[in-house]
């Protein structure tokens, strides 16, 4: 099963690799990605663009930051090796966004002073909460000052845009993201496992001390609570815990149909282990976004066979590629030598769509770049066909997967019955 | 300004640095007294969350709300330190570090807390949510402005200029070089180390206040352990020796991250070996006088050169 | 400065409230659940967490209060050394192939290095020059940054592990949880042929140390040089050989914990002392500081308070548990459980 499993996978990706790209016409390479003929080459561009980058460099939030810059910064460059812009170069202002609110403060209030035409950034929601009203909140508004278009990429927390709007008005409105807030994919995975494997009862552990997870964790509740499935047992760790043991024996304990999940990358191998192989659970783990951190299934960096079952939601996962996403993963890899992760592909994403809304705009005032980001609609991008909906909102569709040895498989009936045997 | 700027230090970083020129005065008045309390970052969280809940919830004006804040965290403080105090050195820094971890969590917790009092006492109303858990509160509005933190670290400045040739500074010297000797010369040692251990704390409150309606979100994380010891840094790398110190140790610990920030992965190697080297080769911190006295004897030395021409060189 | 290593029977009445104090939390824990309503599911299991946890907090708590007893400082740094130490083992496993068992004494040796290193360049300058404590606090301070920053850019930030593969190799299928039944009373309780290991290497290593320290002529110079540095140089011990043993013995277990950790946990990140560091004082206070023995209780005391607070269905206290002990012992015994009563000099 698994070598035929093995061998398909290798086919799709041969076979997605081929048409990798075009030639353009003006001889450079053209990338797949890129609205070339919805929006004419622009004329009135030229010179030098700016566009603000500010990514966590330093301390914990690296972990995500790094990648994220590294994809941004491939993303420039396809953008202006192709053209893209016409006549102007889009250049990154990087400043290092750090790990806490005061870092991507500092960083956005350098890159206004830039004059920048959009920021992308910065890693953290709850850095965003403080960082990003630099840019179009109440101080820049009273001065008279352009706002500036802020484009999240990995900000996941719920109801940033209402947020944003009840504080800043019009403002808030400067406010985008390419990453799907919790509320737009917990949800529908939760809904999707229900249904398909009968749940009743199910435990939660989260992380009660992190704003991503915690704020995870009230989507998955108000989610369970509307399909009617009882929550009968509710476990809190810490971020950087690295032993669930005892948490997980009060889920157990409990009997629950599944346990839900909602915690970051470092804590979640151990968690499979000590679930799987201490305490002989066997049931469904349906986990949050942090289970798409890549390796987490890996049979030498993560928990390997432990991941088996494990149920997971993401806007992007290696497992559902389009041809777009498979060329940015190729390329990522050869480039930095290390498989691009949701982190990655979001960054690269929300560059192009940064750059799309520039060459769509034809100019680099922020004002217009906002307007024709807001546009943005059925854009191919390697997350799927990508639109802003009438919130303002991203739009496109989530992915819920199963994990069978090492391998995320689409969640169906048939993949269910694969991995729990009926 | 313009140079400031050149090297990283935009106008946020250089409020941030008066608000933590705030902080390290607030530590120093308990290190001159000998007290190595490392509690005020608690106190810190106490009078953001206090202020910020004021003018969030309660329409409470700025400076009232900073002022409570203030208030509060001094009166949180007269509990603590009457027992806490009585531990020595290494004994009493532990204890306040439990201190600030235990209002962290408390902070974290608030909510469920309320939840939970209200089950066992069977209220049927929703609990309220007052500090919002992990995610913090958040679309504070920025009122905290430069001004205010100049004027607060000038009167604050002024205070510990005068305590120095106080009796109550005096009484605190006493302390901090032996307990014993101070209390058999009539000094009332319980009441100066409580006193300065809760003035400590209100300022730690104001600067927590300042800083809570400066970063538009406060959250539970920014007030732990590693706050804690951030605060004590900027006392002692500024120096104890003079009451300037901690100003300028608060200044240069927060503008030294902000300057390196170009270097991206390298900044907290950097900024870890530039505390190493200020510590050992900077024995009485920036602050220093006897640093201040060979500096300016230097540069005088130097602008003699320079006025009196190449040839008088050795002149000072 | 508190040196409590040997054990005397004119300590058998501090030993008599030690132990009158922890039945008395006995009985209230066991106690506590029916006054609040709640009910403990397996508490055999969370024993055998608390026994498995407790090992590897005692382990890593030993370097902090063997240093503090010999030195009186607090060498902040200790968690970064015990990282690193995680670090040597996995990595040389990873990059170079090195068989696990070898990775033991590899990351103890690193660990001890890397601890006089630190000795060299936090601790040696201001002990020459006599300066306070809380300077040397501060500069392991920078110690720690340094080490922590200097991971980060040779490992990366995304965790680490053993990898599965090479555990799997392990002789007992030793990743493989065993179910054991106690007795008829259907007490069971599962747990790794792995886990005994790191509990018995954990165990046997403070065993080493309190021999070491207790009965050879080493550990008596070092007991001597904690108590006087002046006698000790009239005794012609060398002082400076003494801080540098003391700094390579404190690295060399930091070093063991971490890989112990590392083969315990598999997520290893330049950020895991961080959580370590907090969790060590705490444990070193409880046992007593600068007291061998109480690091061991202490690290016992510590995994108890966490797994106990989660066990009776309040896991979001479970960090301030251990605090909440900590003030009160700190209020009441403040030399700690096991440590001697010369606070006010410490």
């Amino acid at each position: 099963m698994r070598s035929k499993n093995l061998f398909l996978a290798f086919v799709l990706v041969a076979v997605l690799a081929l048409p990798m790209s075009v030639k353009a016409q003006d001889g450079g390479e053209r990338p797949l990605i890129g609205a070339w003929d919805t929006c004419a080459d622009p004329t009135n561009l030229s010179g030098d663009v700016k566009v603000g980058l500010a990514f966590a460099q330093s301390e914990a939030a690296a972990i995500y930051g790094v990648s994220q810059q590294q994809a941004a910064e491939l993303a420039i460059a396809e953008i202006n090796e192709s053209g893209y812009l016409g006549g102007a170069t889009l250049v990154a202002v990087t400043e290092d966004a750090g790990s806490t609110p005061e870092t991507a403060i500092s960083a956005f209030t350098n890159l206004v002073g830039e004059d920048v035409s959009a920021i992308i950034g910065p890693t953290l929601s709850n850095q965003a909460m403080a960082a990003d009203p630099v840019a179009f909140g109440t101080e820049r508004q009273d001065a008279g000052d352009p706002l500036v278009p802020v484009i999240g990429v990995s900000n996941t927390r719920t109801g940033m845009e209402t947020d944003f709007a009840t504080s800043y008005g019009d403002g808030g409105n400067y406010f985008r993201r390419v990453s799907l807030p919790e509320s737009k994919v917990i949800p529908g995975t939760v809904a999707q496992v229900v249904d398909i494997l009968g749940i009743e009862t199910v435990g939660i552990m989260y992380s009660d001390n992190d704003q991503f997870t915690a704020s995870a964790y009230d989507v998955f509740v108000s989610a369970l609570e509307e399909l009617g499935v009882d929550v009968v047992a509710t476990e809190t760790f810490a971020t950087g815990d690295v032993d669930f043991t005892s948490q997980l024996t009060n889920i157990i304990a409990a009997d629950p149909d599944a346990i839900v999940v909602s915690a970051l990358a470092a804590e979640i191998v151990p968690l499979l282990e000590q679930a799987r192989s201490q305490l002989g659970y066997e049931g469904p783990i349906i986990g949050g976004n942090g289970f798409n951190a890549p390796g987490i299934a890996s049979e030498d960096k993560g928990a390997g066979t432990d991941a088996n079952g494990v149920i997971v939601g993401g806007a992007w996962n290696v497992a559902r590629q389009n041809e777009i996403s498979t060329a940015f993963t190729t390329k990522y890899e050869e480039e930095y030598g290390t498989p691009a992760d949701q982190f990655a592909v979001q960054a690269y994403t929300g560059t192009w769509v940064v750059a799309t809304a520039i060459r769509c705009a034809d100019s680099a005032d922020p004002a217009d770049v906002l307007e024709a980001l807001a546009a943005t609609a059925d854009f191919e991008t390697p997350l799927g066909t990508f639109s802003f909906d009438e919130d303002g909102l991203p739009e496109h569709e989530p992915v819920a997967q199963i994990i069978k040895d090492g391998q995320y498989l689409l969640l169906t009936e048939e993949s269910a019955a694969e991995v729990f045997g009926n | 300004m313009g140079f400031l700027a050149s090297v990283g230090l935009n106008d946020f970083v250089i409020t941030l640095m008066f608000v933590n020129a705030i902080l390290a005065m607030s530590i120093y008045l308990t290190l001159y007294g000998g007290m190595f309390s490392l509690a005020n970052a608690g106190f810190m969280a106490i009078g953001s969350y206090v202020s910020v809940i004021l003018t969030q919830n309660h329409d409470w004006p700025f400076l009232p709300a900073i002022l409570a804040g203030m208030v509060a965290a001094g009166l949180i403080a007269i509990p603590i330190g009457l027992p806490v105090l009585r531990l020595r050195d290494i004994y009493l820094a532990i204890a306040t570090i439990g201190f600030v971890e235990i209002t962290r969590i408390v902070i974290l917790n608030f909510d469920k807390i309320v939840d939970e009092v209200y089950t066992r006492l069977h209220m049927t109303s929703e609990p309220p949510k007052i500090t919002n858990g992990p995610l913090g509160i958040t679309g504070i509005p920025v009122q905290t402005k430069l001004e205010h933190l100049v004027i607060a670290v000038i009167i604050l400045a002024y205070f510990m200029m005068r305590m120095h040739r106080s009796r109550f500074g005096r009484a605190l010297a006493a302390i901090r070089q032996d307990e014993n000797v101070a209390a058999s010369q009539g000094i009332n040692v319980v009441y100066y180390k409580n006193v300065a251990f809760v003035l400590g704390a209100m300022m730690a409150g104001l600067g927590g206040g300042f800083s809570g309606h400066l970063s538009r979100i406060i959250q539970p994380g920014s007030y732990g352990f590693g706050t804690a010891v951030d605060i004590l840094a900027y006392s002692v790398l500024g120096g104890i020796s003079s009451w300037y110190g901690p100003i300028l140790g608060g200044l240069a610990l927060t503008a030294l991250p902000e300057v390196l920030r170009p270097l991206k992965e390298y900044t907290g190697l950097i900024n870890g070996i530039v505390l190493l080297i200020f510590i050992a080769y900077l024995p009485g911190g920036l602050g220093d006088p006897a640093l201040w006295r060979s500096a300016r004897k230097s540069a005088s030395r130097i602008s003699n050169f320079i006025t009196k021409g190449k040839t008088a060189d050795a002149g000072a | 400065m508190p040196v409590s290593i040997d054990f005397p029977i004119s300590k058998l009445k501090s030993f008599g409230v030690t132990a009158l104090v922890l039945i008395g939390i006995g009985l209230l824990a066991y106690e506590l659940p029916d006054i609040l309503g709640k009910q403990v599911l397996n508490p055999e299991q969370h024993v055998t967490t608390v026994i498995w946890t407790g090992s590897v907090y005692s382990l890593f708590a030993l370097g902090y209060a063997l240093v503090f007893s010999i030195l009186g400082v607090l060498n902040l740094s200790h968690s970064a050394v015990f990282m690193w130490g995680g670090y040597i083992g996995v990595m040389s496993v990873i990059r170079y192939d090195i068989p696990i068992y070898y990775t033991l004494p590899l990351a103890m040796l690193g660990g001890g290095l890397i601890g006089v290193a630190v000795d060299l360049v936090a601790f040696a300058p201001l002990r020459r020059r006599n300066a306070p404590r809380i300077s040397q606090l501060i500069s392991s301070l920078g110690a720690s940054a340094v080490l922590v920053s200097l991971a980060q850019l040779e490992f990366g930030t995304s965790p680490e592990r053993f990898p599965r593969t090479e555990l799997k190799k392990l002789p007992y299928e030793a990743t493989k949880a065993r179910e054991y039944t106690v007795n008829s009373l259907g007490l069971d309780f599962r747990i790794t042929p792995l886990q005994i290991a790191i509990i018995v290497i954990a165990f046997a290593l403070m065993f080493l140390l309190q021999y070491l320290v207790a009965r050879t002529r080493t550990g008596k110079a070092m007991r001597v040089v904690a108590f006087n540095q002046k006698v000790a140089g009239l005794l012609s011990i060398s002082v400076g050989g003494i801080f540098r043993l003391t700094f390579f013995l404190a690295g060399a277990l930091a070093g063991a914990a971490g890989v112990l950790y590392a083969l315990a946990y598999p997520s290893l990140t330049p950020f895991t002392g961080d959580e370590m560091a907090l969790k060590g004082l705490t444990v070193i206070v409880l046992g007593g500081l600068g007291s061998i023995r109480g690091a061991v209780l202490g690290g016992i005391l510590v995994a108890a308070f966490e797994v106990y607070a989660t066990a009776i269905g309040y896991s979001w206290l479970k960090d301030a548990l251990p605090f909440v002990a900590l003030f009160l012992i700190l209020l009441f015994r403040p030399q700690g459980l096991l440590g001697e009563a010369n606070v006010k000099r410490a």
